[in-house]
């Protein structure tokens, strides 16, 4: 080295200029956040929680990506230790012992062989879920500054330099700044967005091992109601979006996105962050289906849903708020928390819901029930069954909710195999007949608040004149509704599913099931049981004691697809190339079972609905019922 | 243009709730689409109003009544007072007498035209208005009026929006006093009897036919609609020529050679 400085000291001092760099880029966007509206965080638990959040929470995400995770390991691991070690080596003392240097060249070979795993995900030929654009360009600068780093080191673990040094630094230098600068509209912001996200999580119970999945109540005298604009969101939920990584796993399990209607969760979250500033560079990932280009206004003002904005109508109520997108997310980014926030908007201060939507809400509104049935012959469906009314009765143990799927003529059949289930076993049960009320989800998933909460009360207020132990229901629907989401206006229940019942009756001898060994079973698992409660095994083990053999299909448990029934997407009925409960059923016959088990009524009435299905839909409780009758 | 939308109290038909009734939400839809529009009713009470401003009205104004006076003189006395271009209103209520008069019975008291069951409606030039009137089965006729004008809104109209909580929270209901003297609801002479369903009787259906044919008498293809003949903007000459014929062959008139062969 022949420059006035040594290269002990330029080596480190790029260290810092890069960190100086980041650091800079970071706070440019992170002045964006905080056009954001306020938002409590625990700053000090999160700070503590931190590395658990990332090694475990994460990890496990990411790890469903054998090679991701190796990937990350090596590469992120590298960058981290050689980029401090090199930081550290300002200290004379570090900087002049020989052997550091060769640590340090260690360190920096290690992230050689991280960012060539980069590079192998990209070229010669992309992976398909991943985004384009800057990301093509992110192994270029790992290699450029590992191997520059790692040439660096080594020259000045074994003595020399000259321009061979000169050249290397400059490498090094070129790769490192740009990583650096990178950090403000580049990949590298999804680790600086993405740790601080983990530390400011919105929904911090997620990382407690309870699934922390019930809609924030909104407020509804706030002056705005809903998302319209970045500026509405929280700053904490922009700063999620910009820890989006574009890595396409959501869109992998999007069912709207492999239906080809409109959605695609990772587009959805790069134009909430492309909104918040005009200088994001372009989308470089896959389109929503149907290659609707959305060109609106971009800013923290600029409206985000319309014709003409970045993200069409049909986007937003494409989503069947079924969660697969946030179980897949590495990033640990709420897509559904955007969604229902964008449709509030839409539904509660525009009144912008899809023409086919309006009649159900309305109805809801004002009949309590989205057909406008009346709600004495909720009940019409046990007609011979003894049905015992909860007013009736001076409390019980188990008040039975039946749903808004008793009033279906099909979903009837499977509620009269559970009743008689109920009767064998000798439950104490009732029913609350005409003053059962909807539970308002519908209406809450399509942004309607005022009238789920408006229901959530009146239900609430009924339920509050009786004496009961516990809520049955076969509806997971109502079951989360009631489970998780009513405590916030003070209705504290414990809520059991008609499976995990079921499962009780069989474990305490109350109902001796005979086995049904002749029946091929596949179990398909309801969003909102498995993804927003966690419940995935109960109907397992159902099917397990009458000894079907059970079949599982590649999509299973927290992480199966929904059959599009959720969150009010069949009343919009947004147009697509192909169906969701379709798709779902041809993995269902992958398996080759005659059955499908299903364990929900909008599950029953999506999948029942495909035509030229192969495979019987039977709920849990009819195949339970049909083995205790073989039993007798 | 100045709108004025009559409210009514509308009941839910299942569950009883008072609500707006749907033709009346269909007729914000329509006003909505044709300038500025100030809903009107007269009642005892605003409960349900809340609901006709969350579907699209900015303002409503409210004049109180005794339950079971005669809406028509309020109601009458208050468009006297501030002159709509047009006055918009539903069929008939739902939940209430659902007499669906009115309408009618304030045409006459304002002595102004009365449009019923319309549609569509849209603004022409010069300040008239293009009204499609539905006349049953698909048909419409489309009328241009000019000056005030009460419009009644069928069924067969657009859907009415959605309901939007934020707009409902943001209208504002004035309450008006009822300025004349209150006078009880004309009693009308009516004779209940339980609802009984009855088979749809179609004119001049075959008795026995397949059905196919008995499906054509009913959608009027092979009825009397499809014997009818249509002329657009015919000679008056020919037209009356058409009209005599017509009545010749129904029988209203004599025939032609049996009204000379009498001479």
């Amino acid at each position: 080295m022949t420059s006035f400085v040594p290269l002990t000291t330029v080596f480190p001092g790029l260290v810092w200029l890069m960190a100086a760099l980041a650091l800079v880029q970071g706070l440019r966007r992170a002045a964006l956040w905080r056009v954001g509206a306020a938002a409590p965080v625990a700053w000090l638990e999160g700070l503590a929680k931190l590395p658990r959040r990332y090694l475990v929470d994460v990890h496990h995400v990411v790890a469903r990506d054998p090679y991701a995770s190796r990937m990350h390991a090596v590469v992120a691991g590298g960058l981290l230790a050689s980029s401090i070690l090199t930081a550290l080596a300002i200290l004379p003392p570090l900087a002049g012992f020989r052997p550091y240097w060769f640590l340090v060249a260690l360190a920096f070979g290690v992230t050689a062989i991280g960012s060539l795993l980069v590079g192998a995900r990209r070229y010669p030929q992309k992976q398909k879920r991943l985004s384009a654009g800057r990301f093509q360009v992110l192994p270029f600068l790992l290699v450029a500054y590992a191997v520059g780093g790692t040439i660096t080191a080594l020259i000045l673990a074994l003595g020399g330099g000259g321009v061979f040094g000169s050249v290397a630094l400059a490498l090094a230098a070129a790769g490192g700044l740009g990583l650096a600068f990178e950090v403000r509209h580049g990949p590298m912001r999804h680790a600086a967005a993405g740790a601080l996200h983990l530390v400011a999580h919105p929904r911090p119970g997620r990382f407690e091992g309870r699934p922390d999945t019930a809609l924030q109540p909104l407020d509804l005298d706030a002056p705005r109601l809903g998302s319209e604009m970045p500026a509405d969101f929280t700053w904490n939920r922009l700063l999620s979006y910009d820890a989006c990584v574009s890595c396409g796993r959501c869109e992998t399990a999007c069912p709207a996105f492999a239906a080809g209607q409109p959605l695609n969760p990772k587009k959805l979250i790069q134009d909430l962050v492309a909104g918040l500033s005009p200088a994001e560079p372009a989308y470089a990932g896959n389109p929503y289906p149907g290659d609707r280009a959305g060109h609106g206004e971009r800013g923290a003002l600029a409206r985000l849903i319309g014709p003409d904005a970045r993200i069409h109508p049909d986007t937003l109520w494409s989503c069947t708020t079924c969660r697969a997108c946030v179980e897949e997310c590495p990033m640990m980014i709420e897509h559904v928390d955007a969604v229902v926030s964008l449709r509030r908007h839409e539904t509660l201060e525009r009144g912008a819901l899809l023409e086919k939507a309006v009649v159900p809400v309305t109805e809801l509104r004002q009949s309590g029930d989205p057909g406008g049935r009346p709600l004495a012959s909720r009940t019409d469906f046990a007609a011979g069954l003894d049905l015992p009314r909860i007013a009736d009765r001076e409390g019980v143990d188990v008040l039975l909710w039946l749903g808004e799927g008793a009033y279906d003529l099909r979903y009837g059949r499977s509620l009269r195999a559970f009743v008689r289930l109920l009767r064998e076993a000798g439950v104490d049960f009732a029913v609350l007949g005409a003053e059962e009320r909807d539970t308002g989800d519908l209406a809450r998933r399509l942004g309607d608040e005022a009238t789920f909460q408006a229901l959530a009360r009146e239900n609430i207020a009924t339920l509050a004149k009786y004496r009961f132990e516990r809520i049955v229901t076969a509806d997971p629907h109502a079951l989360h509704a009631l489970r998780n989401e009513y405590p916030a206006f003070g209705g504290r229940y414990t809520v059991v599913h008609h499976t995990a019942l079921l499962l009780e009756l069989i474990r305490a001898g109350k109902l001796n099931p005979g086995r049904l060994p002749d029946l091929s079973v596949t179990y398909h698992d309801p969003c909102y049981l498995a993804r927003y409660n966690g419940e995935t095994e109960a109907p397992r083990a159902v099917l397990d004691a009458i000894g079907v053999t059970r079949r599982e299909m590649t999509r299973s448990g927290r992480r199966a697809m929904c059959c599009g029934g959720g969150g009010g997407a069949p009343v919009s009925d947004v147009p697509g190339e192909r169906r969701i409960p379709d798709i779902r059923m041809a993995q269902a016959a992958e398996t080759g079972a005659g059955i499908v088990a299903v364990a929900c009524p909008s599950c029953t009435a999506m999948l029942e609905g495909v035509t030229d299905r192969r495979a019987e839909i039977r709920d849990v409780a009819e195949l339970l019922l049909q083995a205790v009758e073989a039993g007798r | 243009m100045r709108i004025a939308v009559l409210l009514s109290a509308g009941l839910h038909p299942v569950s009883g709730a008072s609500v707006l009734p749907r033709v009346e939400a269909q007729a914000i839809r329509m006003a909505a689409g044709l300038g500025e529009a100030v809903g009107l009713h007269a009642g005892p009470e605003a409960a349900a109003l809340a609901e006709a401003l969350g579907q699209g009205l900015a303002r409503i104004e409210h004049v109180g009544i005794a339950a079971g006076d005669d809406p028509v003189p309020a109601l009458a006395a208050r468009l006297a007072e501030t002159g709509p271009d047009l006055i918009l209103a539903g069929r008939r209520s739902q939940g209430g007498d659902e007499s669906g008069l009115v309408p009618y019975a304030l045409a006459r008291a304002l002595s102004i035209p009365l449009v019923p069951d319309v549609v569509a409606a849209a603004r022409e030039a010069e300040g008239s208005l293009r009204l499609d009137q539905s006349l049953g089965r698909g048909a419409l006729r489309r009328v241009s009026v000019r000056g005030p004008v009460v419009v009644t809104c069928h069924p067969d109209a657009p859907a009415p929006l959605a309901y939007a909580f934020g707009r409902a929270r943001r209208g504002s209901v004035a309450t008006l006093a009822a300025t004349p003297a209150a006078i009880a609801a004309p009693t009308v002479a009516v004779e209940e009897r339980p609802y009984r369903r009855r088979p749809k009787i179609v004119k001049g259906a075959p008795a026995g036919g397949s059905a196919a044919e008995r499906l054509k008498a009913a959608t009027g293809e092979g009825g009397s609609a499809a014997s009818g003949r249509l002329l657009i903007q015919p000679d008056p000459e020919e037209a009356a020529r058409e009209i005599l014929a017509y009545l010749r062959q129904i029988g209203v008139l004599a025939a032609a050679g049996a009204a000379k062969s009498k001479t």
